[in-house]
């Protein structure tokens, strides 16, 4: 721990007072409410990035994680009167469940094959949460999901439990980044092969992976139920996860910081197309489709390994550049002298 | 047992929709090793530019022709300008790429076309024919007709003119394909176009049966990769073979069990088919090295 503040000490550092202060200097609920659902989605995208970066596997279907965990809760606590805090650790363990089973089945396809499972995964669980209709309130959804009560209903206190937990997440991920565990998953992403006859179980550490960024994308779908207050089928589907995925692409897919910071772009950019479209009256349609789509292609194109690390590189080719110059002109005033 | 024909003959129908899908899926995948996720944003290319020619007062033929154009055209400048110049890229960027290129395209029809469904004329009445209690409706057949000749043409075109022999020697072994004086980029260049044109001709003459909108590509787009993968990736008899199955399973199961889970009952097949045999049911053809 102490080691890892070490290192990431400056980014840290950086990250808690704008995260603390935010809510200060926006002190308009309608931001505090953005900064919820974008933390929110940080919580997703994080967990999409172990699998995708660190695993080197890809889901599609990570909405449907989101979306269990949701219903998860939401049914346990409106028809079954639990606490939302219950709903919450039921919402954590079922879509952990649903990824083990997924990933345990799927372990051994890759690329392509694993693709399409996710993608197909994605549409049975939506349609399922359409279907079941006694139970999850088929396509008009469910109402007066009970609010947190533990921590405070109001905005400025949803928003610190939520990036609360945002902080948890990212410091448990960086911290499994630098273990034993992070470099056996970057040896997998780099090469599977490889990694394998180093005798490392690439199986157990995909599913781990899987397993994990499920747990995750449940808790945010739990947290996300009970802040809505209301649910239905639509924000679980492949429109959802292809956000998830952009988000993950921008901030740069090895990247824990990368997500998260994908997170934020991608949230502040769908806010700024709703003023837009506010402002602009003939942009019916999805505005935020077409953006999204360009940004993916762009991505993969000019930079596909993602802003965060393509801006450390540059960071730090520039401080070598610096260095070697430093370097250069004592050797020469050396000799000169 | 009428019923269970009318099932039948219905999935027939969307099967021969995946069919095509899947063949266009991969006689790109064969040359390019490139899964085309954007596949089903062709047909709802092809079904919308066709409305909108007719809103203009094109005469419908001309209008699909038209279409088909564009759309091929699309196809290749997607390979020129996108896929080409990534093409050291690992197949989690391409899907990525691919999935970025659809969602673009769809988004860009919302915008232009709205999100409103628009319906096409059928090519022939819309009197519906009975067959021994089994009712077809016209477009049905004209639907079957096109796949049939769609795909005749393709085996053709790549299994008896030297056009298919220089695809396919790229999609065996690039290298000495371009040492023969063929450019691998040029056939990739047409696979897209291709499919493009093929994926063209399935939107249209669907667009009659069921309406037409913005949104419509995804789900097909994704059905027929599903067919591609269940016949064996790389294997065109193979997925056209899985594509007819999986329209008849779906149609079926919408029947018999619920319309709401038609799609469901599509995928879990699929996952069910990569759990017990992830080669898919005629197996993965081996197609060689590929690459751009």
């Amino acid at each position: 721990m102490k080691q890892l503040i070490g290192k990431w000490g400056k980014g840290l550092g950086i990250y808690l007072v704008i995260m603390i202060l935010f809510p200060f200097v926006m002190p308009d609920e309608y931001y505090r409410s953005v900064g919820i659902i974008i933390g929110l989605h940080a919580i997703v995208s994080i967990g999409l990035c172990l699998v995708m970066g660190l695993a080197g596997q890809v889901s599609l279907g990570q909405a449907a994680f989101w979306g269990i965990g949701a219903y998860t809760s939401a049914v346990l606590t409106t028809e079954f009167g639990l606490t939302p805090l219950l709903g919450l650790i039921a919402s954590a363990i079922v879509p952990a469940l649903f990824a083990f089973i997924l990933g345990r089945a799927i372990a051994g396809l890759q690329g392509y094959y694993l693709a399409m499972a996710t993608l197909a995964f994605g549409y049975i669980v939506q349609i399922g949460i359409s279907e079941w209709e006694p139970v999850t309130g088929g396509a008009n959804g469910m109402i007066s999901i009970p609010k947190i009560g533990f921590f405070g209903d109001s905005e400025l206190s949803m928003y610190y439990l939520i990036w609360g937990i945002v902080t948890c997440v990212l410091l448990f991920s960086l911290n499994l980044m630098h273990s034993r565990v992070g470099r056996a998953f970057r040896a997998i992403h780099k090469s599977e092969i490889a990694a394998t006859s180093m005798g490392i179980d690439v199986r157990k550490f995909k599913l781990n992976a899987f397993v994990v960024s499920g747990m995750f994308a449940g808790v945010s779908g739990g947290l996300y139920a009970h802040y809505m207050g209301i649910l239905d089928p639509q924000p679980f589907g492949m429109h959802e996860s292809t956000k998830f995925l952009t988000m993950v692409v921008v901030g740069g897919m090895t990247s824990i910081w990368g997500a998260l910071i994908g997170a934020l772009l991608i949230g502040f950019i769908s806010e700024g197309l709703v003023l837009l479209s506010e402002v602009v009256p003939g942009l019916q349609g999805d505005v935020d489709t077409i953006v999204f789509g360009a940004i993916l292609v762009l991505i993969i194109m000019f930079m596909p390994e993602g802003l965060v690390p393509r801006v450390r590189s540059m960071y730090e080719r520039g401080r070598t550049k610096k260095a070697a110059a430093q370097t250069g002109q004592r050797m020469e005033r050396k000799a000169a002298s | 047992m009428t019923e269970l024909l009318q099932y039948v003959a219905n999935g027939l129908v969307s099967g021969g929709i995946y069919a095509i899908v899947a063949v266009g899926f991969i006689t790109i995948y064969n040359v390019s090793k490139v899964i085309n996720l954007a596949q089903g944003e062709f047909l709802m290319l092809g079904g919308m530019v066709t409305v909108a020619m007719i809103g203009m007062n094109v005469p419908y033929a001309l209008a699909a022709l038209l279409a088909v154009l564009i759309v091929t055209l699309v196809g290749v400048l997607m390979q020129k300008y996108v896929i080409a110049y990534v093409k050291k890229a690992s197949p989690i960027s391409l899907i990525i790429l691919t999935i970025g290129i659809s969602t673009l395209i769809r988004g860009l029809a919302s915008l232009i076309w709205g999100k409103d469904a628009y319906s096409l004329d059928p090519i022939t009445s819309n009197q519906p024919i009975t067959l021994g209690g089994v009712n077809i409706a016209q477009q049905s057949i004209w639907i079957l007709a096109a796949v049939l000749i769609v795909l005749f043409l393709l085996w053709y075109l790549m299994d008896r003119t030297m056009l298919g022999k220089k695809i396919n020697a790229c999609s065996i072994n690039p290298m000495a394909a371009r040492l023969m004086g063929i450019s691998p980029a040029k056939m990739s260049m047409l696979a897209f176009g291709i499919s493009g044109a093929t994926g063209a001709i399935a939107g249209i003459v669907i667009a009659p049966l069921s309406v037409t909108s913005y949104d419509i590509g995804v789900l097909l787009g994704i059905k027929g990769f599903a067919a591609a993968i269940l016949g064996g990736l790389g294997n065109p008899l193979g997925s056209t073979v899985a594509a007819f199955i999986l329209g008849i399973v779906e149609s079926l199961g919408a029947g018999y069990i619920s319309s709401g889970m038609k799609d469901a009952i599509a995928f879990l097949v699929l996952i069910v088919m990569l759990l017990v045999k992830p080669s898919g049911i005629f197996g993965e053809r081996s197609v060689g090295k590929g690459g751009l």
